[in-house]
């Protein structure tokens, strides 16, 4: 059955004019940085300040293992929720979805609160930060996982599995995460570009990250804020891009009895 | 509808059943003890999200001094702060709406589609870095775009002639921040609603089509019954982004659009006002709103997941 | 033998230098040494280009060895109080040392016990209404709000409130913040409202009514004005503390060109003040910081950014100013004035209340 194409390609370039056209004006006038022509010395200045790879290192590194610890921590919970405790559906929703109107401000004013003297001192190293990020990307990886397991029969899947021998463990590898990969995806990327550009938290926190460095540039200078940003764009897409080249691989491998879902 | 759309239109609806052994005082204990599983979750939102918040928002109930008052919820109801949670809820909405049809179009478009399996990856990472592009840099992107000197404005002005503002387009406006808030809903609403696109069969419309039906009949009865419970999802989620989103608004229209945002922000961090027990008072407001949302999400949730019985 | 004449006179010379400060240099250095003994210092809410803070943190560091934590440059004086207190008992880096904060956030602080007191050396020569008493604030510089200009953009500079109204500047105009949330901004309508008629300033009816004639006139554009939205042409005209105008015109280089007007009426300063935490975690660190802020070379870094430090007078006296200098700096409004607390607490409260009606968006009516 021949499926009529012109329709999505009509919604998919308006999709992109729309996403482009911005970042192209930002572009245009970030090349401003010389009167007169087209210049990348905007560019250069970015590159040429030691705390920019500086900050965005740390930042994409605290994004990294708040991705770990988020998926540790929401997968299998969302999981077991779906098959176990589906009452309790109501509460984890509003658990997940306060983050968005609790003020970063006051979440950082309260972690500080809480856990910065001592005996708890937690702020020597960025376990705080860290908390206050998964905290932060709840609503989105919660959804995305939640999407993901909505849309394969888990408990289908999961009786079949069983029914056939397999272990939670082969369960859960085999057959569960496979099928959650899109969603999975989704959770990480959301994540990844939720925390390289967070400010809030790290600057009351006090950690050089991407944020605070970014918002800083910003003050003074017309365009190497600019410049920063298609920069940073570029290099979260890029980290983004590489994280599903590298998952890539492993998809071949799932076959799945849910195989069918495709 | 064939017996495996079937099978996954029962499974929903299975999981408000109560089962066989309901009532077995063996299976009760099993199912109090199910929610132990859910523990480190709530122990986590407990001591890094309820328990921080809750010792600052304590504060919506003090006063400067530290003395108990209902004052900062009794200002609430001012009419300026009423308006202003009218207003949030109005933009958050809107920008839900469109960014959820728009997203849900462009994500059918790269998944089901037809279109070549490449764009897919593409628009999923690209989203993925859009869906966070808000603050100061978008706004500043949309005003070197559509502002009075911006590139688009001036392209209309020199190739068409046409004067964007003249003929009553003004990017510092409601609408003109919806346009702006969109740019970061579409994408989070594509990630959001892909893998439940995925999950639709392409059985079904192949039996759907088989059997006669138009293409708005496969939709209203298989499609959209279906992807109800997704869009319900998406759509809260999308509603809550933009309800919580601040420097985006306030970098592209100042004080113009009284956000409760940034009102919390004038109040907390704002050097003139400096109130900050009104300012955790109207967050509290904020995190009530939510809740009521997302009780009336959870309801129509279970109303939905009936349809598809 | 020459060489042990320059030598003798060289030791001379710095035995009377050090007569000169004999009491102090024995304190200063007990403190030198206490504050290096702390290694750290931690600022909060000091832009690297406000008043050339980069500059002062910079020598002050590597003068003394000492670590600077740059906390949350672009904090807001309330973030910074709030920093103080949410921080209590935190010794790391995320407690702030020393504040810098608008005028009125000094006696608030003071009252909720969140100041300690301090006299630097150089205490005397601080003029009496830009500190408190007992030493538990102290001014520091002030600047004048000015209109910043894009050259490139505007070709006939406003000179005068009453030209920002004019059909030429049509939505050319934008603050540089919110007034009910930003210092500069809120300042702004004060300015304003001297400059229409008004003889305090605790009564802006008249900027109130300025910026709402100029709305109705389409001069004002409701966004917030940043270094780029001038620069980009959106927003040419906006006005900010001229140390802050005069930075961004050097900064951009020419890149757009830019002018800085101060304009003839409507002149109003605004005094930032320093106090060092009473829960700071580095106290001698924090006074050695201000023996510095307010010693002749500290004062003079500020200088350079164009502010104006708070010993500028007894500079001038002590002709420690260097000529070059004072070239460099614009000159000297005729009429400067300065509102005090209690004008400034019913300038905000007025604003606060009015600004709505002026430029608030109502929804409904689109």
């Amino acid at each position: 059955m021949k499926r009529k194409t012109g329709l999505s390609w009509l919604w998919l370039l308006l999709g992109i004019a729309y996403f482009f056209i911005p970042l192209a004006a930002t572009f245009l006038f970030s090349l401003r940085g010389k009167k007169g022509v087209f210049s990348f010395v905007a560019y250069a200045n970015v590159f040429a300040d030691p705390l920019f790879l500086k900050t965005f290192g740390f930042s994409l590194r605290m994004a990294i293992l708040t991705v770990a610890a988020g998926l540790a921590l929401i997968v299998p919970t969302t999981i077991w929720l779906h098959l176990k405790v589906p009452k309790a559906r109501p509460v984890v929703e509003i658990f997940t979805l306060l983050p968005f109107v609790i003020p970063p401000i006051i979440l950082a004013y309260g972690l500080i609160r809480l856990y910065a003297k001592p005996p708890i001192a937690l702020v020597q190293s960025p376990v705080l930060l860290v908390a206050g990020y998964v905290i932060i990307s709840f609503p989105y990886i919660y959804r995305s996982v939640d999407a993901g397991l909505r849309a394969m029969d888990l408990r289908g899947l999961t009786e079949a599995a069983q029914s056939l021998g397999a272990g939670w463990l082969a369960l859960m590898l085999r057959v569960v995460l496979p099928n959650l990969r899109t969603a999975l995806l989704s959770a990480t990327f959301l994540t990844l570009a939720i925390v390289i550009g967070e400010l809030t938290l790290a600057n009351l926190l006090a950690w050089p990250a991407f944020g605070p460095y970014m918002a800083q540039m910003g003050r003074n200078r017309a365009y190497e804020p600019a410049a920063l940003s298609i920069i940073s764009f570029g290099l979260t897409w890029g980290a983004i891009g590489l994280i599903q080249a590298l998952t890539r691989s492993g998809r071949d491998k799932a076959s799945g009895i849910g195989a069918g879902a495709h | 509808m064939t017996a495996l759309a079937e099978r996954e239109a029962a499974g929903p609806a299975r999981e408000s059943e109560p089962g066989p052994r309901a009532g077995h005082p063996r299976a009760d204990v099993k199912r109090s003890l199910s929610w132990l599983g859910l523990v480190p979750f709530f122990l986590f939102a407990f001591a890094f999200m309820l328990l921080p918040a809750s010792s600052i928002l304590v504060g919506s109930f003090q006063d400067a001094e530290g003395a108990f008052t209902l004052a900062n919820l009794a200002n609430l109801f001012r009419p300026s702060i009423l308006n202003s949670y009218i207003v949030t809820i109005k933009v958050s909405a809107t920008t839900a709406l469109l960014g959820g049809l728009l997203g849900f179009l462009i994500a059918y478009a790269i998944t089901l589609g037809g279109l070549p399996k490449p764009l897919k990856s593409f628009m999923s990472t690209f989203s993925g870095v859009a869906s966070n592009f808000a603050g100061v840099p978008l706004a500043f992107a949309f005003i070197a775009t559509l502002g009075r000197m911006g590139v688009l404005t001036v392209f209309l002005r020199t190739a068409f002639g046409i004067e964007l503002y003249d003929a009553g387009f003004n990017l510092y406006s409601f609408w003109g921040l919806s346009l702006t808030y969109t740019y970061f809903q579409i994408p989070l609403m594509i990630l959001i609603i892909e893998p439940a696109l995925e999950g639709m069969k392409r059985e079904w419309r192949e039996a759907a089509e088989n059997l006669g039906a138009t293409s708005l009949q496969y939709w209203l009865k298989v499609g959209l019954p279906v992807l109800m419970p997704a869009f319900l999802a998406a759509f809260i989620l999308l509603f809550g982004n933009a309800f919580g989103a601040y420097a985006t608004a306030y970098a592209l229209t100042g004080g113009l659009i009284n956000l409760v945002t940034i009102l919390i922000g004038a109040q907390v961090k704002g050097n003139v006002l400096h109130d900050p027990n009104l300012g955790y008072a109207l967050a509290l407001g904020m995190i009530i709103i939510m809740t009521a949302c997302i009780l009336a999400y959870s309801w129509l949730q279970k109303l939905s997941s009936r349809w598809v019985k | 033998m020459k060489k042990a004449l320059v030598s003798l006179a060289f030791c001379l010379l710095a035995l009377a230098l050090a007569f000169g400060q004999a009491v102090s240099t024995k304190d200063m250095k007990a403190l030198v040494a206490a504050a290096q003994k702390e290694g750290e210092l931690t600022v909060i809410a000091l832009p690297r280009d406000w008043v050339n803070y980069g500059e002062m943190i910079d020598t002050f560091s590597k003068k003394y060895g000492i670590k600077v934590n740059e906390l949350n440059p672009n904090g807001s004086s309330a973030e910074e109080i709030e920093a103080i207190k949410a921080n209590k008992g935190n010794k790391g880096p995320q407690a702030p040392d020393v504040i810098d904060v608008g005028l009125k956030f000094g006696p608030e602080a003071k009252k909720e016990g969140l100041l300690a007191p301090y006299k630097v050396q150089t205490w005397a020569t601080i003029p009496e209404s830009a500190k408190d008493k007992e030493g538990y604030w102290y001014g520091d510089y002030y600047g004048h709000l000015a209109f910043e200009v894009n050259k490139d953009i505007i070709k006939n500079v406003p000179r005068t409130w009453a030209d920002l109204l004019k059909p030429e500047y049509k939505g050319k105009f934008a603050l540089s913040g919110d007034p009910r949330i930003s210092n500069q901004a809120y300042m702004t309508v004060i300015a304003a409202s001297l400059a229409n008629g008004s003889k305090s300033p605790a009564d802006v009816k008249a900027g109130l009514d300025y910026f709402a004639k100029m709305n109705r006139a389409g001069n004002l554009v409701p966004l917030i004005a940043v270094t780029g939205t001038v620069a980009s042409g959106e927003t040419p005209i906006t006005i900010e503390w001229d140390y802050n105008a005069l930075a961004n015109r050097d900064k951009l280089a020419g890149n757009p060109e830019v002018e800085v007007v101060v304009p003839a009426t409507g002149v109003v300063a605004g005094i930032y003040i320093q106090a060092i935490s009473a829960y700071a975690p580095h106290p001698n660190a924090a006074r050695l910081w201000m023996e510095f802020l307010y010693s002749d070379e500290g004062q003079l870094i500020w200088l350079k950014g164009y502010g104006n430090p708070i010993r500028y007078a007894d500079l001038v006296k002590g002709k420690k100013v260097p000529a070059d200098l004072a070239a460099k700096l614009p000159p000297a409004p005729a009429k400067v004035v300065f509102p005090t607390l209690d004008e400034q607490a019913a300038a905000a409260k007025a604003i606060v209340e009015g600004w709505d009606k002026i430029v608030g968006a109502d929804i409904q009516k689109r």
